[in-house]
């Protein structure tokens, strides 16, 4: 094929411009910067697990929320807190971390062309709680998925 | 005064549209492609350290996106197996050059081509064309050597070009 062809495709093709990002998307990513940059903390590495382990506290927040309006309906005027003096509402008894399953994804390329061997993990995260004030003890379980990657150094 | 997330969404404004049309070779829909995008990028955060460098540089981030493609494409096939019933309806809008700014035939006939030409072809054209990338840095996102990497771009370029040949012959005929 001419070279003078293939030039006049190259130029057809500069003048082909990409698209520009959604602004939905770009509003979606502008936002997950300013968490990123937010961060005071050194960032750890993160995955897909990133949303989930945030869906996990907001459900843990709305928990500790819902009882303690709860307990504020039913006994109204017994007595006040105040919340800056009072103690952790809620106190840890009891942590577990199980594997619920493991999945053999196979292999997968890395970056650098080399082989990964992936695993995909269910784990679920039990925390048991408890209320000091009334003695209820509550459990939250958090499933969450991981993908293992270990480099395959021998074939 | 360095502020590292006004850092990274300059670069996202000048950059995103090369990315999303690269990631769009490893996506079902646009809006998967700027979910790819937005992976890569928060991939590329952790990995960079942004306090101490800014954005990374564009082979990085599309052998990122890469390799992010990799693992959805896998994922997404096993689900099409278990998810065969369901119809997925065509957006005609999802198109990944704008078409906007070209609306002659030649560019309709080669945006059609491009989408059409073999991912392995269709990435080198991408990373080169929008990417501004050398063939060192094509090779080395790809892990193929740099004569490769040219050869690609050359065999792509030259499918087409015969696309383009092909499709106005056939208008003449039947005009």
């Amino acid at each position: 094929m001419q070279a003078p062809e293939l030039k006049s495709i190259e130029a057809a093709l500069a003048r082909l411009m990409p698209p520009a990002m959604s602004e939905q998307g770009r509003i979606s990513i502008e936002s997950m910067i300013d968490e990123l940059a937010g961060e005071a903390a050194p960032v750890k590495p993160v995955g897909i697990g990133f949303v989930k382990a945030i869906t996990g506290i907001a459900a843990l927040v709305a928990l500790v929320a819902a009882v303690t309006l709860f307990r504020d309906e039913t006994a109204p005027a017994l007595a006040t807190t105040d919340p800056e003096t009072s103690p952790a509402i809620l106190e840890l008894v009891g942590e577990s971390d199980r594997i619920e399953s493991l999945e053999d994804e196979g292999w997968f390329a890395d970056p650098d062309g080399g082989a990964m061997h992936a695993v995909r993990i269910r784990m679920i995260e039990e925390n048991s709680l408890r209320d000091p004030e009334t003695g209820i003890v509550m459990q939250i379980r958090e499933p969450r998925e991981e993908m293992l990657l270990m480099p395959v150094s021998a074939f | 005064m360095n502020d590292p997330a006004n850092e990274w969404k300059s670069w996202l404004a000048e950059n995103g549209p090369r990315l999303l049309l690269f990631a769009r070779g490893w996506s079902q829909s646009r809006h998967d492609a700027e979910d790819l995008v937005q992976e890569a990028i928060l991939r590329l955060w952790n990995h960079q350290s942004p306090a101490k460098s800014g954005p990374p540089d564009l082979p990085l981030v599309f052998s990122t996106i890469r390799f992010c493609g990799l693992n959805h494409h896998r994922s997404e096939t096993r689900r099409r197996k278990r998810e065969e019933s369901v119809l997925y309806f065509n957006d005609f809008q999802d198109v990944w050059l704008d078409p906007l700014l070209e609306e002659d035939e030649e560019a309709l006939i080669l945006r059609r081509a491009v989408q059409e030409l073999s991912p392995k072809l269709r990435e080198v054209i991408v990373m080169k064309v929008w990417g501004g990338l050398t063939f060192q840095q094509i090779s080395e996102t790809l892990a193929v050597s740099p004569n490769t990497a040219a050869s690609r771009y050359r065999y792509g370029l030259e499918q087409l070009a015969q696309e383009m040949r092909r499709v106005k012959e056939a208008r003449h005929a039947s005009a």
